[in-house]
């Protein structure tokens, strides 16, 4: 309101600034606002620099908005005028003329703010107050503007412009007249200025920001046909167990043995008879990362957070040799026949032939962050590596064993970057070797399916929350998933359909970290950070292949709910 | 009876105490009225028990320090009795339109008995006060339900109305618009209200609403 009283001096910056509130002004047509406007030396001025008034109608040019709004005071000027305007049809409200108008008076400096619109002002085609920058200097810093507006709105009591004026605004203000309006010389902290707190919410963004997270409980599975027991069959406990993302500590042979890590131990535990085995130690100063048995269930390979890799033999308990040579951790082992490829923090996969002196055989270099799934196809002939840095890459198995003296090798096969988290969960298809599962981490949650052959992504599923592991039914057109927080669930997903057939909640106390499918293909075993592992029977055994052995020494086995392993 | 009893342990409200009392009311006020209008995230806010029930506190610091700074002063002006309104005002961070004023209006009490002895002026009790304070704070829970919803980010700025002679610290506190919303496009809630045997506390939530 402070800005009522426009003289011919104004800046062009104050000019600039009225420009932005002219949308409201268009009120002057309706000659209902209560204003008294100072404009009469300012009119010369517009007219000036109006390009409109030269051009178009110079009886209803800027001229008109003053007289328009003087008229409050209902004097005869007012009413021809408004006659004349009516006559050149200006009055219709909305119309194209109105709008016309309105451009005209942009170069009058306007009289109010919006707090003066008038009721019965239409609102006309275009919004008022839309744009706020100033049209001139547009680059200006909005701090300015909004600095020397409360400047001028600072003395809106002391300058009576005119007699009602002050009475009106202190009436829409609700404010007494011989009161101070006061407020703190600072602004309000930003509302994310703790920096901890705007990180910490970045991070958890995803855990609440996903499609139907939580609505679904464990009873509402999908599939009626299907019956998966919710409750898992036998619990185990693996105390000292490391709650650690990137580590792989659980591997299931298959002559029906479950190799377990609990921080620097190893322990095997005989699925036929119960019997629980310490295999060995890692030495001083490292511990188990990760576990791998080769196809025959003889050996063990076990890789260690210094970066070396050994080789156990799982019936004598003994330790067969140590293959050295990464620098950091190595949280996953792959074996593919006699070769033992391993996933190292620094994102290198190296192939360690076990049966040679100069055990190293190969290396791909195409992750740079640490390798998190790595997995050979049964076959041999593709490995698929996901890595911390968000990649998916199937490299060409063959080449590794040819290219022994080279070396070093970069270039995957495929590699696929739409995972937006590390990728851990990676696995191939039993019943139809083009096809494999990769599954992201918190960030990304989402599965996908791949043709390797084509390196199409065949499938995708968003998930609630993020995928530790993943592993396909090996007798049924399906794949389970593993999650953590905060479902901390299995998954059951049936392929291609990708629809959900169960859900078990909370299966345990902590995220779901690794898991395993038994040989004979009906139980999955899944470890946390609770220090439980847990057998669940996902998938029954076709009747066909009746009588394997391990799902009869599973029942003749303790039934006691929890063992100790150690 | 219990009145009687309690006139030993509580003498009628000091102006001091009930100023304290005031201010305190404020800060909860305002904690209440960020937390629920989503001017600050909600993970801020932290749950304290007041006044019988849980209220809603920021965690942040900065916000801390800047609303304790404005209470003391606030603090001070109630017990000169310069103040008459404080007024919250929720302004849209882009277009700077204020979208929801939040108005307490501080009378004081005592001008408006000035015949007759002092003494038989009822004292309230603590728990009275306590519950008008907890019935206001509910309300202003409350009022998510009919005020229109924010989804834009929002900044908030606290006014002090006071009177001409008022002392105003000079460099800290400066005369600012009162950030009215226009009449046309607003409407008015009246809130409950409690009092002090010192002062009483009226409050209103006034809205922008373009229907």
């Amino acid at each position: 309101m402070a800005y009522n009283p426009k003289t011919p001096c104004n800046s062009a910056r104050q000019r600039a600034r009225s420009l932005t509130r002219t949308p409201l002004t268009a009120s002057g047509i309706s000659g209902v606002n209560g204003y008294s406007l100072h404009t009469s030396p300012s009119k010369n001025k517009a007219d000036l620099t109006n390009p409109f008034v030269s051009t178009g109608k110079p009886g209803s040019s800027s001229r008109t908005a003053s007289p328009a709004k003087r008229g409050t005071s209902g004097t005869a000027e007012v009413t021809e005028r408004l006659r004349r305007q009516a006559s050149n049809g200006l009055i219709r409200k909305g119309g194209v003329e109105s709008r016309i108008d309105v451009v005209t008076r942009d170069y009058v400096p306007p009289p109010k703010t919006e707090t003066r619109r008038s009721k019965s002002q239409p609102a006309v085609n275009w919004r008022p107050q839309r744009d706020t920058r100033d049209r001139f200097i547009t680059t200006r810093e909005t701090a300015v503007d909004e600095v020397a507006a409360s400047l001028d709105m600072m003395n809106l009591n002391t300058e009576p412009s005119s007699p009602g004026h002050t009475a009106r605004l202190a009436a829409a203000a609700g404010v007494p007249l011989n009161k101070r309006i006061l407020a703190y010389h600072e602004p309000p902290p930003p509302s994310s200025s703790d920096s901890l707190l705007s990180q910490q919410r970045e991070l958890v963004r995803p855990l609440y920001a996903r499609p139907g997270a939580l609505p679904t409980s464990t009873s509402s599975t999908t599939s009626k046909a299907r019956k998966i027991p919710t409750q898992p069959e036998r619990v185990l406990d693996a105390p000292g167990i490391v709650d650690d993302f990137y580590l792989n500590v659980l591997a299931w042979s298959s002559q029906n043995t479950l190799a377990v890590a609990l921080e620097t131990t190893t322990y095997v535990w005989r699925a036929d008879t119960g019997e629980v085995v310490e295999l060995g130690e890692a030495p001083e100063g490292s511990y188990v990362s990760s576990l791998d048995f080769s196809a025959d269930g003889q050996f063990l390979g076990v890789g260690l957070g210094t970066g070396e890799v050994e080789l156990w033999d799982v019936e004598t308990r003994t330790k067969l040799r140590t293959m050295a040579g990464h620098s950091l951790q190595v949280a996953c082992l792959s074996w593919n026949q006699h070769v033992l490829s391993s996933g190292c923090g620094d994102g290198s996969i190296w192939h360690h032939d076990v049966r040679v002196a100069r055990h190293k055989v190969g290396e791909l270099l195409g992750h740079e962050g640490e390798i998190c799934g790595l997995k050979w196809r049964e076959d041999g002939e593709l490995l698929a590596s996901g890595g911390n840095d968000n990649v998916v890459n199937v490299w060409d198995g063959r080449i590794g064993d040819v290219n022994v003296a080279s070396g070093s090798r970069s270039t995957p096969r495929w590699t696929k970057r739409n995972h937006t988290a590390a990728v851990k969960a990676v696995a191939w298809c039993p019943w139809q070797p083009s096809l494999l599962a990769t599954g992201g981490g918190t960030n990304d949650a989402a599965v996908h399916i791949w043709n390797t052959t084509t390196g199409a992504r065949l499938h995708s599923l968003v998930t609630p929350s993020q995928i530790t592991s993943i592993h396909w039914a090996p007798h049924r057109k399906e794949f389970v998933t593993t999650h953590g927080f905060p479902t901390n669930a299995l998954m059951v997903h049936s392929y291609p359909t990708m629809e959900r057939i169960a859900e078990i909640r909370d299966a345990h106390d902590s995220r779901v970290l690794w898991s395993a499918v038994g040989p004979a293909g009906d139980v999955l075993v899944t470890g946390a950070g609770d220090e439980n592992l847990k057998f669940w029977r996902l998938w029954e055994v076709p009747k066909v292949k009746k009588s394997k052995e391990p799902k009869d020494s599973i029942k003749s086995s303790t039934q006691a709910g929890i063992l100790a392993i150690r | 009876m219990p009145a009687v009893k309690q006139a030993p342990t509580r003498q009628a409200i000091t102006l001091k105490g009930s100023t304290n009392l005031v201010t305190e009311f404020f800060k909860y006020a305002a904690n209440t009225i960020l937390f629920q209008r989503g001017v600050y995230p909600a993970d801020d806010f932290h749950m304290v028990k007041k006044y019988g029930q849980t209220v809603l506190v920021t965690q942040d610091l900065a916000l801390e320090n800047y609303l304790d700074k404005i209470l003391t002063q606030v603090n001070k002006w109630l017990l000169t009795g310069s103040i008459t309104q404080l007024v919250l005002a929720i302004i849209s961070k882009d277009s700077r339109l204020t979208l929801e004023r939040w108005v307490f209006d501080v009378n004081i009490m005592d001008q408006d008995q000035p015949s007759g002895p002092p003494k038989p002026a009822p004292i309230k009790p603590d728990s009275e006060i306590q519950a008008e304070i907890r019935n206001i704070l509910k309300q202003i829970v409350s009022t998510v339900t009919f005020l229109p919803v924010i989804d834009e980010p929002t900044v908030f700025n606290i006014l002090a109305y006071t009177s001409e002679s008022a002392d105003v610290p000079a460099d800290e506190w400066v005369d600012t618009d009162p950030l009215a919303i226009e009449a046309s496009k607003s409407q008015q809630v009246k809130l409950r209200s409690f009092s002090t045997d010192v002062h009483r506390i009226e409050a209103m939530v006034a809205y922008r609403y373009e229907g």
